[in-house]
């Protein structure tokens, strides 16, 4: 089961940084605007977190960016 | 707004209960007690402090907060059992023994408590050797922990079986696990306190 989650969550792979230096934000000031704990973006960052969709939407829009822009599936990546 | 409430109502709670335990003149419970208040709530009060408002409360922090209160009943609730199973059966007569665990468990849950507050700000910044690292540590300080009560109830049972007195267990009660629970202990906060410092 935990062999799942953790295989699960090496497939998601973020853009959150890149958009966030992008836009010169702080980790700080992301987690101001999205309404969460900076280390909780930190989390988002290094994929170490999966979120919900409200938490995704809100770093999303906090960032100008899509969904799917930010969060991308490995093996979508593969697709591609 | 919930959540300002909640730790408004928790600080009360803790402040009505100091000021009890004062007048029963239990100073060294209360102490603790504010003790661990403020170190639980620590980033509370500071954020109120210099922000004026609560830090964000958002899915994971509530996430860990269930899973740290479910596993803190789970251990207290073990913990207290341990504690008092040697005197119900009579296995333990000395306190010395008592205390032994008592202190070990104490040791056991304060780790926890700080683990919980500091790991998701440390653990970002811990590369994949030093992850592994605290999860050595981790593993020792809670299997030690485990061998020396099962080895204190090994000792007594041995010693009340075979009419002797048993000294493999005991030395392993007394001297091996609790070294092993210590090295376990410094070897996790020192592991801790070096992601927290690469913080930046």
């Amino acid at each position: 089961m935990q062999q799942n989650e953790e295989t699960e969550l090496r497939q998601v792979r973020t853009r959150i940084k890149e958009f966030r230096v992008r836009q010169n934000l702080t980790q700080e000031r992301l987690a101001e605007i999205a309404g969460v704990r900076r280390e909780t973006i930190v989390f988002l960052e290094q994929g170490k977190y999966n979120p919900s969709l409200r938490l995704a939407y809100n770093v999303a829009r906090a960032l100008n960016a899509s969904i799917d822009e930010l969060f991308v599936f490995d093996d979508e990546a593969g697709d591609r | 707004m919930r959540t300002k409430v909640a730790a408004l109502v928790v600080l009360i709670i803790a402040l009505a209960v100091v000021i009890v335990l004062i007048s029963l003149r239990a100073y060294y419970v209360a102490v603790s007690l504010l003790i661990g208040v403020l170190l639980v709530g620590h980033r509370e009060l500071w954020s109120l402090a210099t922000k004026r408002r609560l830090p964000p409360f958002d899915e994971r922090v509530r996430g860990n907060m269930g899973r740290s209160v479910r596993n803190g009943f789970i251990f207290l609730v073990l913990a207290l059992a341990l504690l008092m199973l040697p005197f119900s059966t009579a296995m333990v007569e000395r306190p010395d023994t008592a205390h032994l665990l008592g202190a070990l468990l104490v040791l056991g849950g304060a780790a926890y408590l700080l683990s919980y507050l500091f790991y998701d700000r440390a653990e970002p910044h811990l590369g994949e050797r030093r992850l592994r690292m605290l999860k050595v540590f981790l593993a020792v300080a809670v299997v030690s922990l485990a061998v020396c009560i099962l080895s204190v109830f090994l000792h007594n049972a041995l010693s009340g079986l075979l009419h002797i007195e048993e000294p493999v267990f005991f030395v392993i009660a007394v001297f091996v696990a609790p070294a092993a629970f210590v090295v376990g202990l410094v070897g996790s906060v020192v592991v801790l306190i070096l992601g927290l410092l690469r913080r930046g």
